[in-house]
């Protein structure tokens, strides 16, 4: 089970932090780190520059996105922002605006 | 369905979180937390500002009020610095609590409507009832204390008024007279010869 949980219906601003995966189905606006994972659900919306080992997003994203390992961009998912990972899936029906990095 | 949020263990929030649904805190929280539904707080959990909910249950620490729209209430590990606020509230024995207590659930301002419509319930009455109860008892402690010396200034009175107020005054005169003549004369000559 993730280590922290947004729940739908919750909103956080501000500045979190974490060492645990981090699964957002609400709402965060400011910035978010974690050491571990982070996913945003299909109902999340997270307006927050992005530093994780890695992300997946089914929800809205809109931040700069830096990541360990690897981004995974679902079906439905959107993201607007520049990404900086060694890594990243784009699925069909996906939507993305931004700048990939992917350090070559 | 307003989804259970968790702020885990590992996790800090600088800012606030607000919204629908119940929340388990047991990171940190260095803001206001305002949820509609139930609030519970670890035991390695600490929020450091204000947290509203319907039923605030605490077993770390927080430094900030607590305002809970159902009950709030302490564990036995609770660390609360601030104000309690509910219409019920419970605090464990062993729960570290500095702060006001509100068992009316009402803001200050409120208040005076609180009771007056209070006073139709008689269960609720009975709990504002108490706290007012309370606040009367440290008063006559206050009183005790202060009667206890007045008392033995009354009994020295009775036999003289005088003679008392003269054993009062020798006292701080006598010593200054005594010492500084004496220090003063005995030092300048001890040190000259």
């Amino acid at each position: 089970m993730a280590g922290t949980v947004i729940g739908e219906g919750l909103t956080v601003e501000g500045e979190l932090t974490s060492d645990e995966e981090v699964v957002v189905h609400g709402n965060l606006r400011g910035t978010l780190s974690s050491s571990d994972a982070v996913s945003v659900g299909s109902g999340g919306n997270v307006e927050a520059d992005i530093n994780a080992s890695a992300l997946s997003v089914a929800g809205q994203v809109t931040g700069n996105v830096n990541v360990a390992e690897r981004v995974d961009l679902q079906a439905g998912g959107r993201l607007i922002g520049d990404v900086k990972s060694s890594r990243l899936t784009i699925a069909d029906g996906a939507s993305f605006k931004g700048n990939v990095d992917m350090e070559v | 369905m307003a989804a259970a949020s968790i702020i885990g263990q590992g996790t800090v929030v600088r800012g606030n979180v607000r919204g629908e649904g119940s929340l388990a805190i047991d990171g940190r929280v260095e803001g206001d937390v305002s949820v509609d539904g139930d609030v519970t707080l670890g035991e390695h959990g600490a929020v450091k500002g204000n947290v509203s909910g319907a039923r605030i249950s605490v077993a770390g620490a927080v430094a900030g009020d607590l305002h809970g729209t159902d009950a709030v209430l302490l564990e036995s590990s609770a660390r609360v610095v601030g104000d309690l606020g509910g219409p019920s509230i419970g605090i464990a024995d062993g729960a570290l609590v500095r702060g006001n207590v509100r068992t009316d659930g009402e803001p200050a301002a409120l208040a005076g409507r609180a009771r007056s419509t209070r006073s139709e319930t008689p269960a609720q009455h009975e709990e504002t009832s108490a706290p007012r109860a309370a606040r009367p008892a440290p008063a006559p402690r206050r009183t005790a204390k202060k009667a206890a010396p007045a008392r033995a200034k009354a009994k020295p009175a009775k036999a003289a008024p005088r003679k008392k107020a003269a054993k009062r005054r020798p006292p701080p005169p006598v010593v200054p007279a005594l010492s500084k003549r004496t220090r003063g004369r005995k030092k300048k000559k001890k040190t000259r010869r």
